[in-house]
């Protein structure tokens, strides 16, 4: 709660907070705002913003209302964004703690396969994966985590090594503790500020890759997301710039407001650090 | 000398079992991909009878198992044989090196706009934290960082080639124009203006965060009071003291975006016709040439190391630890 | 256009066109010289379009190899000649004469003669071509009793009208010379082309460009008008209608300009948009439908999907009207072939409804009867759009599509050697005679794992033995009445569902003459496009 007051009190974790917010609910409530599958073609194609009121942001290139895609698009970019972030933080915090905890071999082939990870351009990784698997959700969640895992485990790992010699750890082996049990209940939390501080970059990277996917023809086809609107749009750019700048402006918007959330935990973290 | 002598062969050294995982995960990657060179090659022709896709495979070496292929892939990469690319019916170190130059000039480009204007920037936010200034640009800087990339591309080509035509659309130079010596490389810069600027500027918004950031802390710092408490001001505490130490999570990150950097050159050499690793990289893994999609990964991969030892030399440099003793 | 009419700029446009100016004024106020550069957007690294019969290898190398005959919009048969200038038929189907045109060079100075045709037929289309290996299956031999006469010989009767129907796609001459006693597939002139066509390959850059140059020996006098034709990769969708508009190229064929983008571009001054020049080169917006899927066995279920779809939408709406909408394997392009009396399925979401309950699928109390895979394939952006489209359409009649978006080799294995599918959306191209590429759709018995073939588990033996039946019958009137009988019995059986038949469109700065003025002119030779002023 504290945490939550001192991010509060920043000017920037309070917009960037607020702002999130909104979009959440936005998300959430998508099913309410605009009823029905938002892919269904519901007016004559290619009718531009403000000129009929049933369709307020106009259509896409098959008559597609744009408001209803935005709102759900917003579900589908969060769940993607989130979910990426959840994923590579999950995978990196693991293999950062196993490898820090444990050390020796184990430590030694963990990071060098986080080392090999990092040598290769994570797009690329991505796009192969997903060539793999077919665009889906869960594949497109899944592609963007394994190129943005290695820095959890990094930083997780140099905050693990830096704790596991300290009294309580010490203690934990003492009554008895199975080392992976010490590692994950004992040093883990210990260890988490600064990893979670990442997340920020994380989603905001993700929102970008997914629609980087999109251009190239990997977006999942059954879902709308801000990322598929803009890479749909692009080709019609000079002919309809509202069904690309519409979805790029909310983007925009929700990686500003990650951002700036995100600089609101850091700093709020940072000072209790300092406090303790 | 010595010691970075012995840096340089220990890194190479160290590297290779990063370089053999690659190979190794990059192969079982590929080799998972539903469809193979074949159906891509027929894809494209058109179609073929079963005689000709039996005799495809044969010749293409895609009628074994995925094991002993990749030993005998593994073999020749020990021998520096990148192997033969389906895609291109060329080896496949002829296709790399014909397109690394422009992928490392790109890159180069970007890097150096996202840096050097990313720092100024940095420096200039970082002077006065939480200025208006301050926050005006580090807004602008997160709202460029938020377009996706081929979008801002694409807004640039519309605007500065096809309204004002200003810059060329696309490509690496003018196409059989028989430009020689400066003339084409002037050629060269002008095409290069658009896509560099694509890239670097959306990196730009992390090395000014870095700088700024950095900065912000060490204002706080001891030696930093100290230095006002001695009576220097203005610009030259600000460059002597806090931007130059606030530049070393700046090299670092160098070095972590190298990488970023090749991925996201895939995009941009795509919008503006650039032949480039990165658009390699995505033929190879749509037109399932393993060979060739190897290649570019591990020649990546070393870029990447390379870069990230001149990094590390760089660092040993700037650190106040190692140099001139300002810090601590 | 430019906003802001800057000195600077027109100085730079105008060197810029400086080495474009064309040298001497010719007929029709054509003038020889200048350099053609167009959009490309595939660079296939073997060109030899003996080997290849294919659109992405012809757009290069028709310029550079010829046919013996190109199509034409009033030659008879619709031929134009070119390497040969006549042909009879024996009226026992068992072979053909050619006569072919004297005093024509290959690029590298050797004289083509009967030899050269006998050597690509035997040797070429017959062995690796990937059309002609079915064409000229039941070629023996080509007898050249002097240097400019060639006879081909077939082993059964074989259609006079099926080989003058191939003439244009499936029989680039090469020279026998370079290609006598070598690997044929890698032989090094499949990259740096020699012909006898009116342009000579100059020189390739992976990735950037691919530059011809005229043939100044070429044997129609006077010809070519262009000095030269630049290829230019531009891998993006959006970058060929830029680089029309600032004036880097002058040429985007193959729909390189995206048909949403069209009304727009119709309106920059100096641009002029031509959407005639592909009547030979017809694709065909089908749906696929997997015959071992449950549901999909029962005709009643295709035919409602049949009547699920609104053609008339998708041509306007998807094809922003440059496409016809389709009942048949034979597109109405093709007057000689394509049956006019079908009565296939309309719009009709009632009738789909009443047969789905017919058939015993009733919905379930979320509205759905059952659920599909939808497979668009990835070749066009129309396909993929077509594809949303689909799955809508289907939501109305209570059917639920999944659309499982592939790349094209994962697409390619999924639908035609693992059968992993449902349904599809796919684009078959349609080549000039039902024998060439059509048939194959519907013939059954043939083995999994041949990209664009009856992969569909669809059997129906009256249908094979109509497509038996009329590839040994040669008389002309008996083989259409055969495939028009084919067109009624595979659509009644709804084995395939035809949408709609496209080609495509060709943006040119209207400084460029004679474009369009063939049914095949993207991939013809160009001798007679020119620069007017």
């Amino acid at each position: 709660m504290r945490v939550l007051r001192r991010i509060l009190a920043s000017g920037e974790g309070f917009s960037g907070l607020a702002m999130l917010a909104v979009l959440l609910a936005v998300a959430l409530a998508a099913p309410l705002l605009a009823p029905g599958d938002p892919l269904a073609i519901a007016g004559d194609p290619l009718l531009p913003p403000l000129q009929d009121m049933a369709h307020p942001l106009g259509t896409d290139r098959l008559g597609r209302d744009v408001l209803a895609a935005l709102l759900h698009g917003a579900r589908t970019t969060l769940l993607v964004a989130i979910g990426a972030a959840a994923a590579a933080l999950g995978i990196g915090i693991t293999v950062g703690t196993v490898a820090g905890f444990l050390g020796g071999w184990v430590d030694e082939v963990l990071m060098r396969i986080a080392e090999a990870f990092q040598t290769v351009p994570a797009f690329l990784l991505t796009l192969a994966l997903i060539s793999v698997t077919g665009p889906r959700v869960t594949t497109i969640v899944l592609g963007i985590a394994i190129g943005a895992w290695m820095q959890p485990a990094r930083i997780t790992r140099a905050e693990i090594l830096s704790l596991r010699e300290r009294d309580f750890v010490a203690a934990a082996r003492v009554i008895g503790m199975r080392p992976l049990e010490i590692a994950f209940r004992e040093v883990l939390p210990n260890a988490l500020t600064p990893v979670v501080s990442l997340a920020a970059v994380v989603v905001a990277a993700a929102v970008l890759i997914e629609a980087a996917l999109s251009f190239l023809g990997f977006g999942d086809p059954n879902r709308v997301t801000w990322g598929s609107m803009i890479a749909e749009g692009r080709t019609v750019l000079r002919r309809a710039p509202y069904l690309s700048i519409i979805p790029g402006i909310a983007l925009v918007l929700t990686v500003l407001a990650v951002h700036l959330a995100g600089r609101g935990v850091a700093h709020a973290l940072r000072s209790r650090r300092v406090v303790a | 000398m010595r010691r970075a002598g012995r840096l340089l062969a220990r890194r190479l050294f160290g590297a290779l079992p990063v370089l053999g995982l690659v190979a190794i995960g990059g192969f079982l990657l590929l080799e998972a991909a539903p469809g193979d060179a074949v159906d891509a090659y027929l894809a494209g022709i058109g179609g073929g009878d079963a005689a000709q896709v039996a005799a495809l495979r044969a010749e293409w070496g895609l009628d074994g198992g995925p094991l002993p292929r990749l030993a005998a892939y593994l073999g020749a990469l020990l021998r520096l044989d990148l192997g033969w690319s389906t895609a291109f019916e060329r080896p496949v170190l002829a296709v790399v090196l014909e397109r690394l130059p422009n992928t490392l000039l790109l890159m180069g480009m970007a890097t150096l706009l996202a840096l050097s204007l990313g720092s100024l920037l940095g420096i200039v936010c970082g002077a006065r934290p939480g200025s208006p200034r301050d926050r005006a640009l580090s807004l602008a800087a997160i709202a460029i960082y938020a377009m996706p990339g081929f979008w801002l591309g694409l807004v640039l080509i519309v605007g500065f080639s096809v309204r004002l035509r200003w810059l060329p659309s696309g490509g690496i130079e003018t196409v059989a124009s028989g430009l020689a010596g400066w003339d084409r490389a002037a050629d060269i810069a002008r095409h290069l203006v658009l896509p560099v600027a694509s890239l670097g500027l959306v990196y730009m918004a992390l090395y000014l965060r870095l700088m700024r950031d950095g900065m912000a802390e060490l204002w706080r710092q001891d030696f930093v009071r100290a230095a006002r408490a001695r009576g220097m001001a203005g610009p030259r505490l600000v460059l002597r003291h806090v931007a130059r130490n606030a530049l070393l999570p700046v090299v670092t990150m160098l070095g972590l975006q190298s990488a970023a950097m090749l991925g996201g050159s895939v995009v941009i050499e795509s919008v503006f016709a650039i032949p480039g690793l990165g658009r390699l990289a995505a033929e190879a893994v749509a037109r399932r040439d393993t060979p060739l999609l190897l290649g570019v990964m591990l020649l990546s991969a070393v870029v990447v190391i390379l870069v990230n030892l001149a990094v590390d030399l760089a660092y040993a440099l700037l650190d106040p630890r190692v140099g001139s003793g300002t810090g601590g | 256009m430019p906003a802001f009419p800057l000195p600077r700029r027109a100085l730079l446009a105008a060197a810029a066109a400086l080495p474009l100016l064309p040298r001497t004024a010719g007929a029709q106020g054509i003038q020889h010289g200048g350099r053609l550069t167009v959009a490309a957007d595939s660079e296939p690294p073997n060109l030899n379009p003996a080997i290849i019969a294919s659109n992405g290898v012809f757009f290069v190398a028709s310029k550079v190899i010829e046919p013996l005959a190109e199509a034409s919009y009033d030659g008879s048969d619709g031929l134009a000649p070119r390497l040969a200038t006549g042909w009879t038929a024996a009226a026992d189907g068992r072979s053909i004469t050619f006569a072919l045109r004297p005093g024509v060079a290959w690029h590298d100075g050797q004289k083509f003669t009967a030899a050269d045709v006998a050597f690509s037929a035997l040797e070429v289309w017959k062995k690796h071509q990937n059309l002609g290996r079915a064409v000229f299956r039941d070629l023996e031999a080509v007898q050249t009793p002097d240097a400019h006469t060639a006879v081909f010989r077939f082993a059964v009767p074989t259609p006079a009208q099926l080989i003058r129907n191939a003439l244009p796609a499936l029989t680039a001459v090469l020279p026998k010379h370079l290609y006598a006693d070598t690997d044929i597939m890698k032989n090094p002139a499949n990259r740096k082309l020699v012909g006898t066509g009116p342009f000579r390959f100059a020189e390739t850059r992976p990735g950037e460009f691919t530059r011809l140059v005229r043939n100044a020996e070429y044997w129609q006098q006077d010809r070519p008008y262009l000095n030269e034709i630049v290829y230019r990769v531009l891998p993006d969708r959006a970058a060929a209608a830029n680089a029309l508009e600032a004036g880097e190229i002058q040429l985007a064929a193959f729909s390189a300009v995206p048909l949403a983008d069209l009304d727009r571009i119709a309106k920059v001054p100096g641009l002029k948009i031509y959407s005639n020049g592909y009547e030979a080169l017809t694709y065909q917006l089908v749906v696929e439908i997997n015959h071992r899927r449950k549901e999909l066995a029962d005709v009643r279920v295709r035919r409602a999907v049949a009547h699920a779809i609104d053609r008339d939408f998708v041509v306007r709406t998807i094809f922003r009207g440059y496409a016809t909408t389709s009942q048949g394997p034979v597109p109405k392009s093709d007057r000689v072939f394509h049956a006019p009396d079908l009565a296939g399925y309309g719009f009709n979401p009632a009738r789909a409804n009443a047969l789905l309950d017919e058939a015993g699928y009733p919905r379930g109390s979320d509205g759905v009867r059952f659920r599909l895979r939808l497979l668009p394939a990835p070749f066009f952006n129309e396909t993929r759009q077509f594809g949303d489209y689909l799955r809508q359409a289907l939501a109305v009649v209570g059917i639920d599509a999944t659309i499982v978006s592939n790349d094209t080799p994962a697409h390619i294995k999924a639908v035609y050697t693992d059968h992993d599918f449902d349904i599809t959306v796919a684009t078959p191209v349609y080549r000039g005679d039902p024998a060439i590429s059509t048939t194959i759709l519907f013939q059954s018995g043939l083995p999994a794992g041949v990209p664009f073939s009856n992969q569909y588990g669809y059997v129906n033996p009256e249908v094979d033995s109509l497509i038996k039946q009329a590839a040994a019958t040669i008389d002309d009137a008996e083989r259409v009445r055969l495939y028009r009988a084919f067109q009624k019995l595979v659509v009644d059986d709804v084995a395939l569902i035809n949408v709609a038949e496209f080609s495509f469109i060709t943006v040119a700065r209207d400084t460029v003459a004679n474009v369009s003025n063939n049914p095949r002119w993207a991939v013809s030779n160009w001798a007679d496009t020119g620069f007017t002023g």
